[in-house]
């Protein structure tokens, strides 16, 4: 170990850790704690100011300003010790919500794992700023490796690839998430070259299941591009629609109307590729009827979830993207029809006097599968 | 040594009081009869204004080795404590015991005075940095005695504490001693805590700034207990009512557990047509209190009354119609003492209506829900309100125990970790309140529901809420945060804490090292 000048990571928030080092004869430890004597044996290995740090924090913190102090060596670089059970998800699994949450906030970290969003989306870009990128990186790694989402997937959205997104993905993929999301992707080549680093690290880390992808379209030009970029790779599961940056470059209001043919072309673009599409994130967190009535917008528009920027927004998005009673029976009727025409050994079948062809039957599986990981009745229909 | 209901050991006897275990929540039956103040009269034209402390203290005889008692209705704001503890003081006046409805933070000069032997014990709740030093241990003659507040009305009653000089902090007050806290410059809200003290005490002492004209009306202390009125510049500052989390909490972690305690009680069927709660004044609290308002107001439903601490929220309830009484104890906001005064159905009630266990009914029996807090709770469902889990001694019990008691369905809202110190403990460091009075306990990670209480599992799990083991839980936080270690408790044992019958539910030892 080198170091060459000091340098120090964290903060005093809540739930963070202050961390300092500096080249020395000798080694020093000084300590100074919140929680006390109550789990003192665990921080004694290092210098520390903490807040009521969780250990991974404390790590995070510490492996960042040996980083900042000169220290580049191979253990920065190894993959992380397993300390968490988890295996990939399916490409089409439910993500009625995606929840972002800052990925340098130790205070908000500290809690991430009991809100149940669909896909929880560790943000190393808009919310973290310049300076504190690398602190981000090794905080979401910690996290990534040492914290139990269930049911929950989990992402990371890293920078754009010439601004740092290549070195968050070395740092990030070190923890084994399960998808990138790429902000403001714009052309299919992006997506491609996202997708190499993404099995060359898979390979190196060992990660056992293929890293999906989720291209975030924020443009204009991306948004013309979506086709290609839904399509560049096997790994893209779902594309997202950011208003905000949109919003701005066209110079239009953030109005239903205003956004709705750039929700559509998503929309359109996923469902040509066979994939997902979540709809932008709803700013005014106070206002639940107002994101409630938007998500059951996006719903009938065609998306499959939303963002979500704040944990309390997951209820309404759920209740929003939820089967309403006639589409249950509607599509309990278009399965149990599918089965007794394949059962028969009939092509093409009927319901309600309406064709039910193949995407119709996958579309009312779809909806029983939401249903049924809502907790509402179903039956035993497929 | 013997332990009581909840398991704890509890000594035969402190310094020759003999202490009865805790024998379960409604075990113990009451004997005898009420304790009775001395008779006394005067005569018409006889004046009670005094020009100061002093001269009330030499009047009523104060000396060494008495009780003097406050209450707390300027909570970090009181004054008077200090001003009567440093008159002793500088009269040498020594070996005082204290009897406070409750210390604050700003009683902090008083640890002066208890290691110069001017106060010697101290019976009350003690809210910070008394507390803190009083966990030290060989601080006081006795170990403190911690009481609910329907438990401190009932150690007055039954004359299990005898008060020889009740000094009373009122915001208005006539020459004759009639008092109340909802008028004059310093208002603070009910000053009722000091009721049983009118009543009970030797001597009584109405200190105000207020002065007005024969009579200060509503008359919550009334002339006919008071000896002495005494006016000051300033009888307390009306801005430490407001302290701590008086304010609807924004974290998202805490309004997690609010929405699930706000939805536990909706699919319990218990927001309906006449019913009635307390909100405490907590941030998850308050939150909850504020989502069951939005079901009330969706569904046209109107409870028959509100128990406070009463903070702006509530008030705000019953000024549009969701809720048809308020009944305060304690303000906890400026708004709160406004209101007081504007709404005939904001009324002010005494412990004893609220609370008292030898009664022949109380308010908090009538209660269908109540949201309360907690340091610490464990396996069996009892909820530790006083001490943290390093052993030191830092908060009052207030309501906790009589509205527990009360509640149909008692909510514990508890985060699982707070700052890295996990909450949920095999075995809670002092047992507050029993498993038994606690029906839901509502962290982040899900609701536990009391083995005692299959009906409410029941609609829990059919309304399709998270019900979850407290081990479930307990397991799941620990990964994060790791095992805690826990502190190493001696001997001495540096205060009681009392159920709200007067049996001896735990006792506070003195921390002498960690484990």
């Amino acid at each position: 170990m080198e170091l060459v000048r000091e340098a120090s990571c964290g903060s005093d928030e809540r739930s963070d850790a202050w961390v300092s080092v500096r080249p020395a004869d000798a080694i020093s430890v000084h300590i100074a704690s919140k929680t006390g004597p109550m789990y003192e044996d665990r921080i004694r290995e290092v210098k520390v100011r903490e807040q009521g740090a969780y250990d991974h924090v404390i790590r995070a913190r510490l492996l960042c300003a040996l980083k900042r102090a000169g220290e580049d060596g191979e253990a920065f670089r190894r993959p992380m010790p397993i300390q968490v059970a988890r295996e990939g998800t399916p490409k089409g699994r439910l993500r009625r919500s995606r929840l972002y949450v800052p990925g340098n906030n130790a205070r908000v970290l500290a809690f991430v794992d009991v809100f149940g969003p669909d896909c929880v989306i560790l943000d190393l870009e808009d919310s973290v700023p310049p300076a504190e990128k690398d602190a981000a990186r090794f905080l979401v790694r910690e996290i990534l490796s040492s914290m139990d989402f269930g049911d929950t997937e989990i992402w990371v959205r890293i920078n754009p690839l010439p601004r740092g997104g290549r070195e968050d993905l070395e740092a990030v993929l070190l923890g084994r998430p399960h998808g990138i999301c790429l902000p403001k992707a714009e052309s299919p080549v992006e997506v491609a070259e996202l997708a190499g680093f993404l099995y060359e690290l898979e390979g190196r880390y060992g990660i056992p299941w293929l890293v999906w992808i989720m291209p975030i379209i924020e443009s204009p030009k991306g948004v013309l591009a979506a086709p290609e970029i839904a399509k560049a790779s096997e790994r893209v599961v779902c594309l997202a629609f950011g208003a905000e940056d949109y919003t701005a470059e066209v110079g239009c209001e953030r109005s239903w109307e205003a956004l709705l043919w750039a929700r559509s072309g998503i929309v359109a673009a996923a469902a040509a590729a066979g994939i997902q599409a979540s709809d932008t994130v709803y700013p005014d967190i106070e206002d639940e009827e107002g994101l409630y009535e938007e998500a059951k917008r996006a719903k009938a528009l065609g998306f499959d979830g939303k963002g979500a920027i704040h944990p309390l927004q997951i209820e309404s998005i759920h209740r929003a993207f939820a089967p309403t009673p006639e589409e249950l029976e509607w599509a309990k009727g278009v399965v149990a029809a599918a089965e007794e025409a394949e059962r028969k050994g009939h092509g093409a079948v009927a319901y309600r006097g309406k064709m039910v062809d193949r995407p119709v039957v996958a579309r009312a599986k779809r909806i029983l599968e939401m249903a049924r990981a809502m907790g509402m009745e179903v039956g035993d229909a497929a | 040594m013997p332990r009581n209901a909840v398991g704890r050991e509890i000594p035969e006897e402190v310094g020759g009081k003999p202490l009865t275990p805790f024998q379960g929540a409604f075990a113990t039956v009451p004997q005898g009869r009420k304790a009775a103040p001395p008779l006394k009269t005067i005569r018409p034209g006889e004046d009670k204004v005094l020009p100061s402390l002093e001269e009330a203290i030499r009047r009523v005889g104060l000396s060494d080795g008495m009780t003097i008692s406050f209450h707390h209705s300027f909570r970090d704001g009181d004054l008077l404590v200090l001003r009567v503890v440093e008159a002793c003081a500088r009269m040498g006046i020594k070996d005082l015991r204290l009897f406070p409805t409750a210390l604050f933070p700003c009683h902090e000069p008083l640890i002066r005075y208890i290691e110069e032997g001017v106060v010697t014990r101290i019976e009350g709740s003690m809210n910070g940095p008394v507390g803190a030093f009083v966990s030290r241990g060989g601080k006081l003659r006795e170990p403190a005695v911690l009481r609910s507040h329907g438990g401190r009305w009932r150690a007055i009653e039954c004359g299990e504490v005898h008060i020889d000089v009740a000094f009373i902090a009122a915001p208005t007050a006539d020459t004759y001693g009639n008092a109340n806290g909802m008028w004059g410059p310093n208002a603070c809200g009910p000053i009722s805590f000091s009721v049983p003290d009118s009543w009970y005490a030797d001597h009584v002492v109405v200190v105000t700034d207020n002065l007005v004209p024969y009579p200060a009306i509503p008359a919550e202390i009334e002339q006919g207990y008071v000896d002495y009125v005494v006016t000051v510049d300033r009888v307390g500052d009306p801005g430490g009512i407001a302290t701590g989390t008086l304010r609807i909490t924004r974290s998202p972690t805490q309004l997690r557990i609010a929405r699930l305690a706000a939805d536990a009680v909706i699919a319990a069927g218990l927001v309906r047509d006449g019913m009635g709660f307390q909100a405490g004044a907590g941030g998850i609290s308050l939150a909850a209190t504020d989502f069951i308002a939005k079901e009330m107001a969706r569904r046209g439903v109107k409870a028959a009354f509100a128990i406070g601490g009463v903070t702006m929220y509530l008030a705000e309830m019953l000024k549009e119609g969701l809720v048809g009484a308020i009944l305060d104890g304690q303000a906890f906001d400026a708004r709160a003492v406004e209101f007081l005064r504007e709404h005939p159905r904001h009324v002010i009630i005494t412990p004893g209506f609220y609370a008292d266990y030898n009664s022949r009914g109380c308010a908090t029996y009538m209660l269908d829900f109540a949201f309360l807090g907690g340091t610490e709770v464990d396996l069996e469902f009892n909820v530790n309100v006083n001490t943290h889990s390093d052993g030191q001694l830092l908060h009052g019990i207030g309501g906790h125990q009589d509205v527990a008691s009360g509640a149909k369905v008692t909510v514990i809202t508890i985060p699982t970790i707070r700052g890295r110190i996990p909450t949920i403990r095999e075995s809670v460091t002092t047992v507050t309140t029993p498993g038994e009075v606690v029906d839901l306990i509502v962290t982040e990670r899900g609701i536990a529901v009391n083995p005692r209480r299959p009906d409410l599992r029941e609609d829990l799990r059919r309304a399709g809420l998270p019900v979850r083991t407290l081990e479930e839980m307990r397991a799941e936080a620990e990964r994060l945060v790791g095992k805690a270690k826990r502190p190493v408790f001696g001997d001495e044992i540096v205060a009681l804490i009392q159920w709200r019958d007067g049996t001896v539910i735990d006792v506070v030892r003195k921390v002498v090292g960690w484990e």
